[in-house]
Order: structure tokens, then sequence, then C-alpha cells
């Protein structure tokens, strides 16, 4: 309680956002009378009482499947956000700390190189090779997200070494390990966690866009962006089938960016 | 020389071999040409390894049960996987340096010809997202940030962090409906490639990709107005008692579009990301469509190898360019 007084009003309203669509993500699918796959009314027809966001051209109904995918789509960002976190945190902490010059410069080009990329362009390229579905799009994620953190992580750790608690720590006689372990990559983590938040944003977008391509998650599962590509075929006539599921993806995106915004600013002590 | 490399050798912040670099190449221009290059060949590595992370042999994948030995042979050529992981990276980059960007293992198209036919379409389309973005982007960049601690400036910041959230496919879907299909000002899909017509096709397209470039420039260029706002010769402008036209140009906007020029490089690498997402919304056959429809859903690994090889170096070239042109903007970030 006393961390949500320190947000501002922007990043209390993001948190309500998110904890709104989380708890219609969870009881909606619970409590709703209809499967998601399911065939249970006129196919096409518009919203109303029994279907509010109507129902697909399978006549599926368009409300549950729109919030049974929450579960997956934010399942899938929080898998696509947290892997790279970790590696890339831990690689770029290490390169940040070692003195082995040879080996750290052929991997900042490495990563300077991945980071080169538009990141979606990067994720098809990778799925275009390792295979569509689920399974692809997280191994892309991953391969692709990791050099961001290492970036970030590795000029936190280029600071961190010439702090005065490092060089104690080194002073007091602490192996190398030890004072990766215990001092740098703890205070390297606070900053990549900070921007883990913002990152997700771009992830669960990406998840949905690489869907909506038709190369990320595989259709009958409920997910936003596959029944948007889905719904695409009848904007001109039904446009609820892309509308509902597209709405619920940003209100979930800019829940997200707002709640990362007011943390970031409370990470760095403004207002 | 020595006394200024010192220091930097013994906080060892770039390392031994970084720092011999910079004693070589102590010119700035030099060092940022070098650091360009440097990850332009991360990125053809990158490329390279793209056809070779493909799990089980490519070859087997693409031929089924057409394989036969001289069919198996032919197209390991075609993808360079023939020789030991060195010799096919050096046959890679020799191609790549004689413009050989190979040949579609699909169609068996060149793939430069795909490229020929399609990158004119996106970079049309980037360009006229360029310039609509900056005619918004400028006018409002300076308002948010004369006003900032005003109303309009709490509004700035909320709509533009809801309009950088919204996924650039989902306001596309919207636009296409509202302008198009209810309204009837654009077309709902497809391109001409004569000069005053395709504006017709591009100018909704471009408004999508502004609904995120927009959001991020105006930012930009806000934050560095506030901070130039804060520097003494602002002060003096306003005693000295300039026209408004005059003083928001050379003392306001002039000293401040230094951030936003090097931002150029990000810039390009989020535009060319959304050129794949909108051209797929719009039905544009550009660079972004042939990436999808003709190499992914294909499984055409070297037309998707190339694309993203091209899309990386445009990234990396106009970095360098950014870099460059601010630099020269900005006398201040030359003696860094």
């Amino acid at each position: 309680m006393a961390f949500l007084r320190t947000l501002n009003s922007e990043a209390r309203w993001g948190l309500g956002l998110l904890a709104l669509i989380l708890f219609l993500g969870i009881i909606v699918p619970l409590l709703s009378p209809y499967g998601s796959v399911d065939f249970i009314a006129t196919p096409l027809s518009p919203p109303s009482l029994a279907h509010p966001f109507g129902t697909d051209q399978l006549g599926r109904d368009v409300f549950t499947r729109t919030f049974e995918a929450t579960r997956l789509d934010i399942l899938l960002a929080l898998a696509g956000v947290s892997a790279p976190l970790l590696v890339g945190t831990l690689l770029g902490g290490l390169f940040g700390t070692t003195r082995a010059s040879v080996l750290s410069t052929l991997w900042m080009m490495l990563i300077d190189a991945i980071n080169a990329f538009p990141f979606i362009v990067l994720v098809i390229a990778i799925v275009a090779a390792v295979g569509t579905g689920v399974q692809g799009l997280l191994i892309a994620l991953a391969a692709t997200n990791w050099a961001r953190y290492a970036k970030i992580a590795r000029a936190r750790a280029l600071t961190l070494r010439e702090a005065d608690f490092i060089h104690a720590a080194y002073i007091l006689g602490y192996s190398p390990v030890r004072v990766l372990i215990r001092h740098v990559l703890p205070n390297v983590y606070s900053e990549t966690l900070a921007y883990g938040l913002s990152d997700f944003v771009l992830v669960i977008i990406t998840i949905a866009g690489m869907s909506f391509l038709g190369v990320g998650v595989h259709p009958p599962a409920p997910e936003w962006g596959a029944m948007m590509a889905d719904g695409r075929l009848f904007l001109r006539g039904q446009p609820w089938l892309t509308v509902f599921p597209g709405l619920i993806l940003s209100l979930t995106a800019i829940g997200v960016a707002l709640l990362a915004q007011g943390v970031m600013s409370v990470v760095r002590g403004e207002e | 020389m020595t006394t200024g490399t010192m220091p930097e050798a013994r906080t060892g912040a770039p390392g031994g071999l970084r720092s011999a670099l910079l004693r070589l190449v102590s010119n700035r221009a030099m060092r940022s040409l070098a650091r360009a290059m440097a990850v332009g060949i991360g990125v053809m590595v990158v490329s390279f390894f793209l056809v070779r992370i493909i799990p089980g042999d490519p070859v087997q994948i693409l031929l089924g049960d057409l394989a036969t030995p001289e069919l198996i042979a032919h197209y390991r050529e075609m993808l360079g996987l023939n020789g030991t992981m060195l010799q096919q990276f050096a046959t890679y980059v020799g191609r790549l340096l004689r413009g050989d960007l190979g040949t579609s293992v699909i169609t068996g198209q060149r793939v430069s010809s795909v490229v020929a036919r399609t990158m004119p379409i996106s970079v049309w389309l980037i360009g006229v997202t360029i310039v609509m973005a900056l005619v918004l982007a400028l006018p409002l960049g300076v308002v948010a940030a004369l006003y900032r601690r005003t109303r309009f400036g709490q509004l700035f910041r909320i709509v533009t962090s809801v309009l950088l959230a919204t996924p650039v496919f989902f306001s596309g879907l919207l636009l296409l409906l509202f302008f198009a299909i209810r309204l009837g000002w654009a077309p709902v899909a497809g391109y001409t490639s004569r000069f005053p017509a395709n504006l017709k096709y591009l100018w909704l397209p471009a408004l999508t990709m502004c609904c995120v470039q927009v959001p991020i420039l105006a930012r930009v260029l806000q934050s560095s107005i506030a901070d130039t706002m804060e520097q003494e010769f602002v002060e003096t402008a306003v005693v000295r008692g300039l026209s408004w036209p005059v003083f928001t140009w050379r003392y306001l906007l002039r000293p401040s579009l230094a951030p936003t020029i090097s931002l150029l490089g990000y810039v390009i690498g989020q535009l060319l990301g959304a050129t794949v997402m909108v051209e797929i919304v719009f039905n544009i056959p550009g660079l972004g469509t042939a990436l999808i429809v003709e190499g992914v859903l294909q499984r055409d690994y070297t037309l998707v190898q190339s694309i993203v090889l091209i899309f990386g170096l445009i990234v990396v070239g106009v970095s360098y360019v950014a870099d460059t042109v601010s630099a020269w903007l900005d006398p201040r970030t030359r003696t860094q």
C-alpha cells in the first residue's frame, strides 16, 4: 500500500486498468456459459446482451474468446520478458565486470548487431527458421531480446566497477565470482527490471503482431492477434471481430505502459 | 596523445583491444565509421546464421520426398551450405560484396529483382511518413515544451503514452475502418507506382505509422527544448525581446534538433519494423509484404535472409549518417 501511494496518478490508472483486465481474464472464462472454441450461436451476429462482443465467423462467442486470450497473451509475454531479462542481465553484468577485453569486444559486436535489426523483423526471421507456433515464438523472442538487456546491464556494470563498495569488496579479498553475484548483479537487476516493465509492452505487442501476421500462435487457440487476423476479412461488415480483441490488447499494453512510466519516475526519484 | 589515452587505459573502460583501436583512430569521424563497419559485419554474421539455425537439414525440409542427390547438391549450393563454416561465411560475404543477394529457393528468381520491385514502395511509404511525422511533431514538441507545466503538458504525456502502447496493426485497422470504409476518403487496399496517384494510397498507412512516430519525436523534442530553455542564451534572447519566429527557430529549435537527429537511426529501425505490419494491413506490395507473404509463409529462406539483412544494414547506415550529421549540427558533441 505504501508503494501505491508513491506512484503518480497515471501509474495508478495503469495499475487499475491492468487489474480490471486480469480480473476479467480470470472470471469471464470461468463464468461464461460458452466454451472458447464451441459453436454456440448464428455466425457473425452483432453484439447483443447474450454476446456482448458478438460472434465470429464460426459462431463462437467473441467476448469469451477475448478474455480467454488474456491468460495466453500475458503468460507468453511474461515468458518472453523474463527469460531474456535473466540471461541478458547475467551476460551483460559479466561483460561489464570481466577484464577479458577481446572476448567482451566480440560479444559487444554481436549485441550491437542484434540490436541494430528492427526487433519484429528479426523475430519474424528467426520464427521463419525455427518454425511458427508458441515454441518458435518464445525461442525467437529469447534469442533477440536478451541483447537489449545485456546492453543495459553492461553499461550499468561498467559504472558500478568504479563504485567504492565494489572496490571495498575486492579489497576485502572476495573472489570476483562472489563480487559479481552478491554485489554487482543485484544492482544491475534493479535497472534491467525497471526496463523489463516497459519492455513488456513491446513484447506483448510483438506476440500479438506475430499471430496477426499468421506466424505466431496458431488459430483455434484464442489469441488477440490471431483473432484480429481472422476478423480482418470481415472488417467492412462485422468490425466487432477485430475491434474488441484489439481494444483489450491495446488497453493491456496501455495499462502496463502507464505503470512502467510511473515506476520509472519513482526509481529515478522524480516528483 | 599518450596523455589523453592514459587515464582511459588505467580505468579500463574500453578494454585492451578497443583502446589499441582507439589510439589508432583518434579521429571521431574515423571512429564512428569503424564502429558502423564493425556493427555492419555483425549484422552480416547474424543474417548468415539465420539459415543455419534451422533445426534439421533445410534442404531436406524444402525438397521433402523430391530429394535426389543432384537436387540436394544444387540446393546446398544455392543456400551456400557447402564447405566449412568459415568458408561458407567467406562465400556469403564475397557474394554480398559483389551485390549478389542470392537466388530464391522457391521461385528461382534473383532475390535482387524481388528487392528492386518492392523496395521503392517501402521507401515511398517511409518517406511520406517521415515528412508527415515532422510536420506534426515539430509544432507539437515546441508547444508541449512551452506549456509542459500546464494541463496541456499532462494531456500530452498521457496521449503520447497511450499512442505509443497501441499496436500499429490495431491503429491501422481502426483508421482503415474509419477513413477508408466509413468515410471513403482513401482506397481500402492496393497501390499504384505513379507519383502523384500513389499518395492517395500512402497517406493512410503513413498516418498509421505516425501514431507511433509522432509521439516519439515530439517527446524527444519536448525534453530537449526543455533542456535548452534552461540555458542562459535563451534568457538573454527573451530579455532582448526578439520576435517570436526568430526566437523559436534560432534559440529554441536549432540547438534542440541534434538529439532528435541522432535518434534517426532508432526511428528508422522503428519505421522499418512498423512498415511490415502496416504493409500487411493495407495490402501494399512493399518489402515487408514480400518478407511475410513470399518469404516466411513460403519458407523461402534466402529471401527472408536477404530482406532481413537489408533492414539491418539500412539501420546501421542511417545511424552512422545521423551521428555524423548531428555532430556537424551541434559542435558541442564533437569534442567529446
